[in-house]
């Protein structure tokens, strides 16, 4: 109980604050109405967060899926009709659950998942400083290099340049300012810091300044544009139209739904579990079938289909979540607060939320991450920076689609090279395999073989190889039948296991052995 | 190839494939060695020290001779101990013996040896101390096992009642003595005595600075 209070609460708040953006801003993005986004943000903290086997990960509306959303809602024509394609959306999900896919999560690189949270946090910065300076055009959250707006992450961080708002950039200023003190004299550890987040303090100082700039004359006054927009509020329920089961598009989008966000939550999973302090390993299988219930209810209600995502799973963690407590009590602030307190949040600046998101990105594409990934060694961070390089120019599927391959053709790499070492002194040559001759290092081994020159005394020492492919055993049976044509003599090491065709080189021989 | 210059060769290769691996791994060696065990094994060439305990280069002070004897009139075996405890500071000593061993056989019988004999007259007062319990088994191989576990009881005693030892149990509470022996029948090492830092020995055997 003590742990609840002194952690989760205030980090609830903190994602909680992140979080109310974000929903409204993936609402925006996905062109769906802005409580479809605060639905499906209480419905991922309270149902998924309640059901998941994670203490880290919070779920939500995801800005991964707004293109897809967007398309579909534009494609199907209705609103309810999307609701139908979400709810069948989660169903499939809670197949996939129980026919055990969760496991593919574990499958994708480290490198790939870290690449994917720096990914995450440069683009959280470059995105929302045009928000932070009141360039608000694209919506807040968005996470693909090509905007809605038909800029992209460069142009709009250019363009944001010319168009500064100035009371907007004095409040973000203001904000971030806040933030980065707050945790440079370590606040969240005093015993104020533990009640009152730096987060809330952030975005309490920029309301209060908000309002005091707009003293100074009308261009100083921050409109509605610039603060947070829950549009009419909560008026009623939208509710699947079920007709659309009829529909072969519907079941369409729904199979896409349940596979990318399925995809998204596992990848986000793995990306919170490594955030976890207490390094947790969350249960793959059971956290399909808590986002398919997550989605089956956010569908029933009105709201967008939800994923795990990572941006509030790293605020979590940051803010000192111990438990899963924080992720469904920030669902339930959510809730009451739209509810409750609809003209405070609408007078809150999107900069000071900006601002909040920018830290959050600085934690996640810190340099000492992208130094860590440096010194781990070319096959390390190659495949780190493609993965960041693709997420940052495409989206996030298909920037972990390049960096899944890039790592593949790593790890085969790694598993099949230097698999023999050739020594030389005098006429005397060592040739060693060791590991996991494969086929693959079939030619290798030939020319390096054939590249011995006449002359030489050669022992070829397999006793250290791991597994040999028998194309590779044919290679050296047949070099070593054949090696008094080039004036070789040659002899085989081999180990108990091996075939015994290499038994009659196990001696250097005077004369051709085969005769 | 000469089986000595496929040793030379086979050197070669190795350190070729060590730096291949890691190119840091004999940099890192090369101006400091800091050994966390001292190991006092057989000079058996089936009981490799590293070989047997995964450990790598760096990892374990040796010193090996027959029978794994710690013999206090023995000026290189204490050289060995002086300098692994008190400079190297190792934190644990490992006397580990094996069954079947020769030197222990060799001591059981009444055959000369030359010059060994006074090596395994060692040994024979290890069987003196223990003569009765010895001479109650019946089997050869069981009783020369029985031997090798007593043995290396007695060597672990053997180091605890040096001065080189006590000098550092009183001053840095370490190092942890063990007494091992190694089944070559099945790869597997069988721990057969365990005295921590400052365990009371005999007072008889105990030295006052």
């Amino acid at each position: 109980m003590k742990s609840l209070l002194q952690n989760d609460l205030p980090a609830s708040v903190v994602v909680f604050l992140v979080a109310l953006p974000l929903c409204l801003g993936i609402a925006l993005g996905s062109g769906a109405p802005p409580m479809a986004g605060v639905i499906a943000g209480v419905v991922g903290g309270v149902v998924v967060g309640a059901l998941s086997g994670s203490p880290i990960s919070v779920s939500g509306p995801a800005a991964g899926l707004t293109s897809i959303v967007l398309m579909a809602i534009s494609d199907l024509g209705s609103f309810p009709l999307f609701l139908t394609a979400v709810v069948l959306a989660g169903l499939f999900q809670l197949l996939f659950g129980l026919a055990k896919l969760g496991t593919v999560g574990h499958y994708v690189p480290n490198t790939v998942i870290k690449g994917m949270m720096a990914a995450i946090g440069i683009i959280l910065i470059m995105k929302q400083i045009p928000h932070l300076v009141g360039y608000d055009v694209d919506f807040m959250g968005d996470e693909n290099f090509v905007q809605p707006t038909h800029e992209n992450t460069f142009t709009g961080l250019y363009h944001a340049l010319w168009r500064i708002t100035p009371a907007a950039a004095a409040v973000g200023a203001l904000s971030l300012l806040l933030l980065v003190l707050a945790d440079k004299i370590g606040w969240a550890k005093t015993s104020v810091g533990r009640i009152f987040p730096a987060a809330l303090v952030a975005v309490l100082a920029g309301i209060g300044l908000s309002f005091l700039l707009e003293g100074l004359g009308p261009d100083w006054v921050l409109t509605a544009v610039h603060r947070v927009e829950l549009g009419d509020g909560f008026n009623s329920w939208i509710t699947p139209d079920w007709s659309g089961i009829q529909q072969k598009l519907v079941w369409t989008v729904a199979i896409t739904l349940a596979l990318v966000a399925s995809l998204e939550s596992l990848l986000s999973i793995e990306a919170a579990d490594k955030l976890d302090s207490l390094k947790r390993v969350t249960p793959t299988n059971r956290e399909l079938m808590a986002q398919g219930a997550g989605n089956v209810l956010s569908g029933l209600i009105g709201g967008l289909p939800v994923t795990s995502v990572v941006v509030r799973s790293s605020v979590n963690a940051q803010s000192g979540a111990q438990s899963k407590a924080s992720t469904i009590l920030h669902g339930v602030v959510l809730a009451l607060a739209v509810l409750l307190a609809s003209d405070l949040l609408n007078a809150i600046p999107k900069a000071s939320l900006a601002a909040i998101l920018i830290f959050t990105g600085f934690k996640l594409a810190h340099p000492n991450i992208l130094r860590a990934a440096v010194v781990r060694g070319r096959g390390q961070w190659i495949p780190f920076l493609i993965t960041v390089l693709a997420i940052l120019l495409s989206d996030l599927l298909v920037g972990i689609a390049v960096g899944l391959v890039v790592s593949v053709l790593f790890i085969a790499y790694n598993a099949f090279h230097a698999t023999y070492t050739e020594v030389r002194e005098d006429n005397r040559v060592l040739f060693r395999l060791r590991r996991n001759v494969s086929f693959l290092n079939k030619g290798g081994i030939k020319r390096a073989l054939e590249a011995i020159p006449r002359g030489s005394e050669l022992l070829i020492d397999l006793s250290h190889a791991d597994y040999m492919d028998p194309d590779v055993e044919e290679v050296i049976l047949d070099y070593c039948a054949h090696a008094h044509l080039r004036n070789v003599r040659v002899a085989c090491k081999k180990n108990p296991m091996q075939s015994k065709d290499f038994d009659r080189y196990s001696e250097f021989q005077t004369s051709n052995p085969t005769a | 190839m000469k089986p000595i210059d496929q040793l030379l060769m086979a050197n070669k290769a190795w350190a070729k494939e060590r730096t291949d691996d890691d190119p840091q791994f004999f940099k890192r060696l090369e101006n400091i060695q800091t050994p966390k065990f001292l190991w006092i094994g057989c000079s058996d060439s089936r009981v490799p020290a590293n070989e047997i305990t995964g450990t790598e280069p760096g990892e374990i002070f040796v010193h090996r001779n027959v029978a794994n004897m710690v013999v206090h009139t023995d000026l290189n075996l204490l050289t060995v101990l002086e300098y692994a405890v008190h400079h190297l500071k190792v934190e644990h000593i490992i006397v580990c013996g094996h069954y079947g061993c020769g030197g222990v056989k060799a001591s059981l019988t009444n055959k000369s040896f030359g010059i060994i004999n006074k090596w395994l007259r060692n040994i024979k007062d290890v069987h003196r101390f223990h003569a009765d319990e010895v001479e109650a088994i019946a089997d050869e191989d069981a009783r020369v096992d029985r031997m090798v576990e007593l043995n290396v009881q007695e060597q672990v005693m053997n180091l605890a009642k040096t001065s080189i030892v006590q000098k550092a149990w009183k001053e840095r509470q370490a190092p942890h003595l063990h007494g091992w022996v190694y089944g070559l029948s099945d790869g597997l090492i069988k721990t057969v005595c365990d005295l921590p830092s400052g365990t009371r020995i005999d007072p008889l055997y105990e030295f006052h600075e």
